[in-house]
């Protein structure tokens, strides 16, 4: 049991916030912020990051990493949650580990170098219009047709494919078998011919899409693992997205950035005993969060698997984030509900309620609080299905 | 950053964890209630197998173990419900062992030997840790302590008095013509006492910086306290949810049931990582008083939530004195409030939330 940390990984955070101090300004986040993006500032930030390897530093050395500890990768990734700079999100953190852990070897060498420089970043392609929470029901067919795959079907929630290289698609391949063993993975070009997108604005302001495919012809090596396991490959994968999902960086910055505009804008709030109690309670309970992320982060440092605590971690951040940020808007009164069009008026650059407005995703998306609860009580705990 | 146990943690863990299953059965713990003193036969059994001498040097034929490898033994023993002074006993010896001169040290030398019990005794009618009156009057001390663990069956009291307007601390022989010690009765079951001292002879310990240590390592353990009855009473109810047959299954099999245990566990998850965080961040003087106060924060929460949802989901049975889940809310319950509530330490958090400080303290590692 040790809650400190070698001198290496303490090194290592100053390094990257030294790297995001070059980087770090409004007009990087105004990019982050457009439909797309993308733009060059995001362009060169992602170049820094893999010119120093830091995406891939924890993956073995003959795909280009350097075989590190995965502790590099949880500081990273909260530092970068911190600042809100792009890495990448869900292409790093869930479909990354997947193509590691069930793709080709020669699909590792000629996907994961654009993961990590940016130049192949991913939508994932599970939900379907009929296939939510039950997504083993899923509909989307792929058929062989000699050395090809053909597929047709509808993606829901495509969310990033007007921006992505590719789609990481779950299709049934074995319509008469069981429906979690008839599903297998592609990895689709989104540029394929027969792809088309279609937008779904939000209201958090975040563009999702709708994504359809017909005749879409991909070649053998499109397919990831093995033929009708591809349910398995979409647990490991969730099971990543969960801990990637559930980092503190974010909760912890809106923290920061509250109790900044308080001292500066409304520091008499700050000397009323109420609202120092309640701004403890939510200390408080981001520290529970960093707990959860943390015992994730030991899990896999120590060669497992988490499956409960992911699960625990992705519930407790989601629902945090819907308290934490309405909290932050009743303490502001009237001020909390401008958005980042109000300008100076608005608090924090407008970032509280923009993230209260994002705040129901991450409650259902990568499976729903209330399967997570069940996974953590029948494969954690070991109740009866 | 690991939080996998070390080798001497799963040995004191199993080992400790075996020695309550055969030896103590609940039964005695009812025994030991009605008795309103503590487990006699059990600490006796503890000083004798060296598990008292656990978190000190070799030299003083300790074990030199850490004072998480104590927070292990502690969780073991809160999961038992035993009624012992482990606790109290431990981090007033530790803050002798640390702060006192070698006068003071006889008594962790006598501790170890199996002849003396040593109890904090902090508070005062107000109940509060930073705000202590009695003051040190040519070597005796006057004055009222409530809320003394164990404060009858201690050898000596280690007392927080006022000298020279600092806080100190000094030892109290129980047995002292000047020391009367009347009952409390509280929902935890455990002794507890309110203590009059009419000039008791007193000999001074440590000042300050011992008091602060000895705050922060009882308000830790203590968190580790309610963390053992929250873990008991989730394992409890895991149990009984299995078994329990209900409209022809067992409830557990039920999402409304499931989703109960699973809020439960993500408790009792959490307030492990904080309570043994902040235990391995005082045992390495990393800790701040607001870290510590946090955890113990969570810990008073979280034992109170789980413990009442073991009730909902045990029914009935579970509030029958046969049955062994009330040991475990209200034993958790009153550790919730020992060495500062929910309420008390969320005050402290609270002292300095505008302060900026980093989501991920990074504090040098142990092994290194």
């Amino acid at each position: 049991m040790d809650y400190g940390w070698a001198q290496e990984y303490v090194d290592f955070r100053e390094k990257v916030r030294a790297l995001v101090d070059e980087h770090d300004s409004p007009e990087i986040h105004l990019e982050y912020s457009q439909e797309d993006r993308r733009g060059p500032r995001t362009a060169a930030f992602r170049k820094a990051l893999d010119g120093r390897g830091w995406l891939r530093m924890c993956w073995p050395v003959e795909y280009g990493g350097e075989g590190k500890s995965p502790w590099y990768q949880f500081i990273l990734i909260e530092e970068l949650e911190y600042r809100a700079m792009p890495y990448g999100l869900l292409s790093v953190t869930s479909v990354a580990p997947a193509i590691m852990a069930y793709g080709s070897d020669e699909q590792k060498k000629r996907y994961m170098p654009g993961i990590w420089d940016g130049s192949v970043s991913f939508a994932i392609g599970y939900t379907e219009p009929e296939a939510g929470t039950d997504l083993a029901s899923l509909q989307t067919r792929a058929v062989r047709d000699g050395d090809d795959w053909v597929i047709n079907g509808q993606k829901i929630f495509t969310s990033g494919a007007h921006s992505a290289t590719h789609v990481w698609l779950a299709a049934r391949t074995d319509s008469d078998a069981p429906k979690h063993r008839g599903i297998s993975m592609f990895i689709v070009p989104i540029d394929a011919p027969g792809v088309t997108i279609t937008p779904m604005y939000t209201m958090s302001g975040l563009r999702t899409n709708q994504t359809f495919y017909d005749d879409v012809r991909v070649s053998s090596d499109a397919l990831v693992g093995e033929e009708n396991r591809g349910w398995y490959i979409v647990a490991h994968a969730l099971n990543h997205e969960r801990v990637g999902l559930a980092p503190t960086g974010g909760l912890g910055r809106s923290f920061d950035a509250l109790v900044q505009y308080l001292r500066e804008r409304r520091p008499e709030a700050l000397e009323d005993p109420q609202v120092r109690m309640r701004l403890a309670e939510m200390r408080m309970e981001v520290h529970v969060q960093r707990a959860l992320a943390t015992t994730n982060g030991s899990i896999i440092a120590n060669g497992g698997t988490p499956t409960m605590e992911a699960s625990m971690a992705k519930v407790w951040s989601s629902e945090l984030r819907h308290r934490l940020h309405s909290l932050a808007m009743d303490l502001l009164g009237r001020y909390g509900g401008l958005t980042r069009e109000s300008g100076d008026l608005a608090p924090a650059n407008g970032r509280l309620e923009m993230i209260y407005r994002t705040s129901p995703i991450l409650r259902f998306g990568g499976g729903t609080n209330e399967i997570q609860r069940s996974i953590i009580a029948q494969r954690g705990l070991g109740l009866p299905r | 950053m690991d939080l996998a146990l070390s080798e001497t943690q799963q040995l004191v863990r199993d080992s400790v964890r075996d020695y309550l299953a055969r030896e103590v059965p609940f039964d005695r713990i009812r025994e030991v209630e009605r008795s309103g003193s503590y487990d006699v036969e059990l600490w006796r059994s503890l000083q004798q197998l060296g598990w008292l001498g656990l978190p000190f040097p070799e030299a003083i034929r300790g074990s030199g173990g850490s004072i998480a490898d104590l927070a292990v033994l502690i969780e073991e023993l809160a999961k038992r419900a035993a009624i012992i002074p482990i606790l109290e006993t431990m981090v007033a010896a530790l803050t002798i062992q640390r702060f006192g001169d070698n006068a003071a040290r006889e008594t962790v030398a006598a501790v170890l030997a199996g002849g003396a019990i040593v109890v904090p005794a902090v508070l005062e009618a107000n109940d509060r840790f930073d705000d202590v009156r009695m003051a040190i009057d040519g070597g005796r001390l006057s004055g009222e302590k409530y809320f003394v663990d164990y404060g009858a069956d201690a050898t000596h009291h280690l007392v927080a008095a006022l000298r020279d307007g600092e806080i100190a601390l000094y030892l109290v022989a129980r047995d002292d013509p000047g020391v009367k010690v009347e009952p409390l009765h509280t929902i935890g079951r455990a002794p507890q006492a309110r203590v009059t001292y009419d000039g008791a002879t007193a000999t001074p310990v440590c000042g300050g910086d011992g008091y602060r240590y000895l705050v922060r390592l009882g308000r830790a353990l203590a968190a580790v306290q309610c963390l053992g009855c929250a873990q008991q009473a989730l394992d409890m109810t895991v149990d009984y949810v299995s078994r329990r047959v209900q409209f022809g299954q067992p409830i557990g099999s039920f999402q409304a049931v499931q989703h109960h245990c699973a809020n439960m566990a993500t408790m009792v998850e959490s307030a492990r990582f904080l309570a043994y965080e902040a235990v391995w961040a005082v045992d390495h003087d990393l800790a701040s008083d607001e870290q510590v106060a946090l955890a113990k924060a969570w810990a008073s929460r979280s034992v109170a939530e789980v413990t009442m949802q073991a009730h909902q989901l045990h029914g009935g049975i579970g509030i029958v004195e046969e049955y062994d889940l009330y040991f475990f809310s209200l034993r958790g319950k009153e550790r919730a409030l020992a060495w500062g509530s929910a309420e008390e330490c969320l005050a402290i958090v609270a002292g300095s939330v505008d302060q900026r400080e980093d989501w991920l303290p990074m504090w040098p590692s142990a092994s290194t």
